[in-house]
């Protein structure tokens, strides 16, 4: 659950709060019918998303790194012409085109983020689980809460944010969107040097590596924008000192800053919700299962015996097998089903190395790319299936060989 | 609100006009390096399909000669593949090793898909500390542009890395060549293979983590 609450507000929560400041600064500047051009452009970019993850996911027509660079670019441009007809309009001319580019801005906002949230509930990883199984259901559960939070998060900036003197709110945005385009900069120099479109360099390398390698700080900025703006209202709204005629004008003032105090509040609730899928809740969704400890098992010269008895409940069962170099080499063994056969392998794999299987609802689980073993298959080489070793069974016993353990000694970490 | 239109108008087909422009051949072709120019004729030989853009290999290093072998590197989207590799999500990419073989006395038509091999890979923080980023053995498979040895792999850093491909003997695999004057090619994999496995290195992958 929490690994697609973290995904989804990650991927969320950012242009929530974009999509919220541009609102509550066309509503504070150009009234409803700003905020309506502003509306084509965020339901425009609903229809266009909805399209692009339909094609993305069903033909093979969407090269998805070009596409970014198309959306990046006609984002940048809207940006840089926002600014300029935003400075323009301070000086009576060309207002009316700040409205049409916050449009074009929230288009591409939501025209980049939600392909990817569509699509989400149909890769879940169920580890072949049911669609109507608890797993399913658990994971719909933390791709529903990213959406929410971030829609929370885009409504209580939009209210809150029009209460913000036109200057702070103006400074807010210009902000949050200049951050933004840092990153979209960023993220379209790593697809053209990815694609060579641009020729390898040096600078502009470390440059797209940074901004990659610690992209949240991109969204942590956004966030103290949100939380600045909630602070200043919740401070300001402890003096208000606005004039009245009657105490009905009075009552008024002090249920519209009520109001804001609690959108004010929502808005934090976001914010730390958002700095604890950053944090907290990203490194629980990411932390490894606990392997089963190993089990004893008898050692004759040089082979290891395992009797029937003892793995003959279907079970997953570990050995370990430490060499004269000092390396524990582990191996599992489990009964296949339908059979008397047992499937024995290390408890490595060469393509996940040795991060080991586990049992999960009587299935064997690797426990770093989460893939369902096919029990039946354990034991042959191939895919995710443990690696194979050498055994021979005699007289109620598996009998692996230490000499093949020894031989895969390189596969463990010394 | 008239006015509003007509600029809602303009700058939407200025932003069309933009995206069409960057759809064009100047975007989307790469620039005319000699590397870059390998990596096209290199997808083309492949027979990518043509409506395929979803399929677009990135290119690591293409073209690096060693014994018999033309090996090239390039990655991917990670791809779901059968029997039970389905799962994608905890992998960032696809690397894939593309094998061809040379002039040679091993029977391989020039430019065929080397069979039977076993190739390692290391991927490996260009740091000079060695930190080992992803390292496995490939597995064999096919995508629509033909066979080839790949893996779905985590590499969730941005860095510049050292890929290393070592290459065993065939004959590990159980592949044969004949050896009489009448059928055999001329040649043995011994010949190649007198000194351990082969590999090649590449230094300089310049990588950042992509949405494919």
């Amino acid at each position: 659950m929490l690994k697609y609450l973290v995904s989804v507000t990650k991927d969320l929560l950012m242009p929530g709060i974009l999509l919220g400041l541009l609102y509550a600064y066309i509503y504070q500047l150009y009234g409803p019918k700003g905020r309506k051009i502003l509306t084509i452009g965020t339901i425009a970019g609903f229809a266009a998303s909805i399209v692009m993850s339909v094609v993305k996911n069903r033909t093979r027509l969407v090269d998805l790194g070009m596409w970014n660079v198309r959306t990046f670019t006609v984002s940048l441009a809207a940006l840089v012409l926002f600014f300029v007809f935003r400075a323009l309009a301070k000086k009576g001319k060309g207002g009316s085109a700040v409205p049409v580019l916050a449009a074009i801005l929230a288009f591409t906002l939501i025209f980049y983020a939600m392909p990817d949230i569509y699509a989400l509930p149909f890769d879940f990883n169920l580890g072949g689980a049911s669609l109507y199984s608890t797993a399913f259901f658990f994971r719909l559960i933390g791709f529903l809460l990213g959406i929410v939070v971030s829609f929370l998060a885009c409504l209580a900036v939009d209210h809150a944010g029009k209460r913000l003197s036109p200057g702070l709110l103006g400074g807010m945005l210009s902000l949050a969107l200049i951050v933004n385009g840092v990153q979209q900069l960023m993220k379209v120099i790593q697809v053209l040097l990815a694609k060579r479109i641009i020729p390898s360099n040096h600078t502009l390398f470390t440059l797209a590596k940074h901004s990659a390698n610690y992209s949240d700080i991109f969204i942590y900025i956004t966030l103290a924008v949100a939380a600045v703006i909630a602070i200043v209202l919740l401070v300001r709204s402890l003096h208000v000192n606005e004039p009245y005629d009657n105490p009905a004008q009075h009552r008024k003032i002090k249920a519209a800053w009520r109001n804001t105090r609690r959108w004010c509040a929502l808005l934090l609730a976001c914010c730390v919700v958002g700095v604890l899928c950053l944090t907290l809740f990203t490194s629980l969704s990411e932390k490894k299962v606990e392997l089963s400890p190993p089990e004893e098992c008898e050692q004759r010269g040089d082979d290891l015996y395992i009797s029937f008895d003892q793995v003959a409940d279907g079970h997953l069962h570990r050995f370990v097998y430490t060499t004269d170099d000092g390396v524990d080499v582990r191996f599992i063994i489990i009964k296949k089903p339908n059979g008397v056969a047992y499937g024995v392998g290390l408890d490595a794999c060469d393509i996940c190395g040795e991060t080991g299987y586990y049992e999960r609802n009587g299935q064997v689980v690797c426990s770093l790319c989460d893939v369902v073993m096919n029990v039946n298959t354990i034991g042959f080489k191939g895919g995710c299936n443990p690696i194979v070793i050498d055994y021979s069974v005699e007289n109620g016993y598996i009998i692996v060989p230490t000499a093949t353990l020894v031989e895969h000694q390189d596969e463990f970490t010394r | 609100m008239k006015t509003y239109k007509k600029i809602l108008a303009l700058l939407m087909a200025v932003a069309a006009v933009g995206m069409m422009a960057a759809c064009g051949s100047t975007a989307e072709e790469p620039a005319e390096t000699e590397d870059a120019e390998v990596v096209e004729a290199t997808t083309e030989e492949a027979a990518a399909p043509a409506d395929a853009a979803g399929f677009t290999e990135y290119p690591i290093f293409e073209d690096e000669e060693v014994a018999f072998m033309n090996v090239s590197a390039v990655y991917f989207q990670a791809v779901p593949m059968s029997n039970g590799n389905e799962n994608i999500e905890d992998f960032d990419i696809h690397l894939e090793c593309d094998v061809s073989a040379l002039e040679n006395d091993l029977g391989y038509g020039v430019g065929d898909w080397i069979p039977y091999l076993t190739v390692d890979y290391q991927v490996i923080h260009d740091n000079g500390a060695g930190d080992v980023a992803a390292e496995g053995t490939f597995m064999v498979m096919s995508a629509s542009d033909g066979p080839h040895y790949g893996a779905n792999i985590a590499l969730p850093d941005a860095d510049t890395y050292k890929v290393i491909f070592t290459f065993h003997n065939p004959e590990e695999n159980g592949y044969l060549i004949h050896t009489d004057a009448e059928t055999g090619p001329g040649g043995l994999f011994d010949e190649y293979f007198a000194d351990g496995n082969l590999t090649v290195e590449y230094e300089g992958w310049d990588y950042t983590p992509m949405e494919f």
